[in-house]
């Protein structure tokens, strides 16, 4: 283990994280299997006293797994000069066979993690707890993947020996390499991934304001919007780090992240992985609007999360514009390094 | 109006100090009436008055406001019921020292967002109502214990709520103003008001304008 204040912080926030969380587990099974509203059973008062403290201590938790995806990523980049052959954080989740595992876990925490509070602000806005049930039994499923991912997460760090030797992102996303899903990806052909991108974006931002505008058409606004992340993700690959490093064959999603930079890839990861939890969150919402307690608010409150995520869409389009127009690079003809 | 089923309130559970202050009590307090809570110190009196008036909940049982179950609402819900259904008059008047008779009286009011003007005619005409319009403007420490105590009235009345709830109202009321009391009370009910009392003054419970006299003893009623 290297310890670096970055590792101690992620650590820590995951062994705190796992803990509240498995205290939520416990009453949430609780609730689970003994609430009953219409009693006026001891337990079921206790039940609707602890849901508020429940329900507090696990915003702040997964308040706390949505920082944790960039305080990982940071960690990552931080930790790059002490291994030898590492340029940014992808060489050093390369470090052990842990690192990118657990990103990929902190990634889909994070989109359940944020689902689950887009569910709790909404059971909160009714008077007889209408989404308990549905709140806790997403707890239930998200809670395993949250300690799945201390378990590797504390692999990855305690597993970290300075003393290796580790690929760059040159190597790990280079479309020369004929193996590994970073170099598939990097070697998707550019322009078409361009055209591929903006088109689903369009479509995307149309359906999010034709829903916005006309209440229709919500799931398919959620299921585009998860298209569209995984989609972005794999542009940021294929095309998008290409106009940032003005290099045809650097395709690193992880260095737009450093200084020389400006820190772009953190605010287009913000951008995109808010828009992508508040897309779902229109889905997820959207089979409850009839509930008698929520009828008053939630119609306003899933256009509201629609617009959320068409603006924040909107914005990561705008800035990969502003990237691709401001670019030296050109990129005319199919890339073939 | 308002129903309590088998309402049970246990402090410090589990604990060696477990007490508990109401034990399966079943009530039902009818519309525009005066009810009084009548019992010893100890009975459970006050414990009962919070729980009807949602300033605390009960341990098991459900409390009913017109029908609609209210113990089991989320703490947002039940401050809404609270501030717009109940006025609370307290056993000492629990004035604000430092600010005028008026802004306490007013101050109830100020999250419901009411305009300050409609709020000061609505506060002016309550205490003209009870003779201390006269006072709106001293500071609260000057006032008798008499007055003290109708500003408190005119305070829980400024959301104009539908139950008066008072507890131990004539605790620190001499005779005379004992009775001046229970002649407000008798306006509040001519007014449709229902109003719950907690005493165990005669003066209070005697009174001719009482409709219903209900006996704690134990955390329990008595037939």
């Amino acid at each position: 283990m290297i310890l670096h204040p970055t590792v101690i912080a992620n650590l820590l926030a995951a062994y705190i994280g796992s803990g509240m969380v498995l205290y939520a587990v416990f009453y949430g099974v609780q609730i689970l299997r003994h609430w009953d509203i219409q009693s006026g059973h001891e337990l079921q008062l206790v039940l609707e006293r602890k849901t508020y403290l429940i329900s507090t201590l696990l915003s702040y938790v997964f308040g706390l797994q949505l920082l944790s995806l960039f305080l990982y990523i940071f960690t990552a980049d931080s930790l790059t000069p002490l291994f030898v052959g590492a340029m940014c954080a992808a060489g050093t989740l390369n470090v052990d066979s842990f690192g990118y595992p657990t990103l990929v876990l902190k990634i889909f925490n994070f989109i359940l993690a944020g689902l689950w509070l887009v569910l709790n602000y909404a059971d909160n806005q009714g008077y007889d707890y209408p989404l308990i049930k549905k709140k806790y039994l997403l707890l239930a499923v998200v809670a395993p993947f949250i300690l799945l991912e201390t378990i590797l997460e504390s692999a990855y760090f305690l597993s970290m020996k300075a003393d290796v030797i580790t690929s760059c992102c040159g190597s790990l996303f280079s479309s020369e390499r004929v193996t590994g899903i970073g170099s598939e990806i990097a070697s998707l052909p550019a322009l078409p991934m361009m055209w591929i991108f903006y088109s689903t974006m369009f479509c995307t931002l149309l359906c999010g304001i034709f829903f916005y505008m006309k209440g229709l058409g919500g799931y398919l606004y959620a299921a585009l919007s998860l298209l569209m992340f995984i989609i972005s993700l794999v542009s940021i690959v294929s095309f998008i780090s290409l106009y940032i490093y003005e290099l045809p064959t650097h395709h690193c999603p992880f260095c737009i992240i450093m200084e020389e930079y400006n820190y772009i890839g953190y605010l287009l990861y913000i951008l995109l992985f808010g828009a992508v939890v508040s897309g779902i969150g229109v889905g997820a919402l959207l089979p409850f609007r009839q509930v008698e307690s929520l009828q008053a608010m939630l119609g306003g409150f899933i256009r509201n999360l629609a617009l959320t995520s068409v603006i924040l869409y909107a914005a990561f389009t705008a800035m990969v514009s502003y990237e691709i127009v401001s670019s030296s690079l050109v990129i005319a003809y199919e890339v073939v390094y | 109006m308002i129903e309590l089923v088998n309402v049970k309130k246990v402090f410090n559970a589990g604990n060696p100090s477990e007490f508990s202050a109401l034990n399966s009590v079943n009530l039902f307090i009818e519309e525009n009436q005066v009810t009084v809570l009548k019992g010893p110190s100890g009975s459970g009196k006050t414990t009962l008055l919070s729980i009807v008036g949602c300033m605390s909940r009960p341990s098991a049982g459900r409390v009913k406001l017109q029908g609609r179950e209210i113990t089991s609402l989320p703490e947002r819900f039940l401050t809404d019921i609270r501030r717009k259904t109940f006025g609370f008059i307290f056993q000492q008047p629990n004035l604000i020292k430092g600010i005028s008779v008026l802004d306490n009286v007013m101050l109830p009011a100020y999250p419901l967002g009411e305009k300050r003007s409609h709020l000061k005619i609505k506060a002016m005409k309550g205490l003209c109502e009870l003779n201390i319009a006269n006072k709106a403007a001293s500071k609260v420490e000057w006032l008798s214990g008499g007055e003290a105590q109708r500003a408190s009235i005119v305070r829980a009345l400024i959301n104009d709520p539908h139950i008066i709830i008072a507890d131990e109202p004539t605790a620190h009321l001499d005779t005379k103003l004992s009775y001046r009391f229970m002649e407000i009370i008798e306006k509040f009910k001519a007014e449709g008001k229902t109003v719950i009392i907690t005493s165990h003054d005669p003066l209070v419970y005697e009174s001719t304008m009482v409709d219903r006299v209900v006996k704690l003893r134990d955390g329990q009623i008595e037939d």
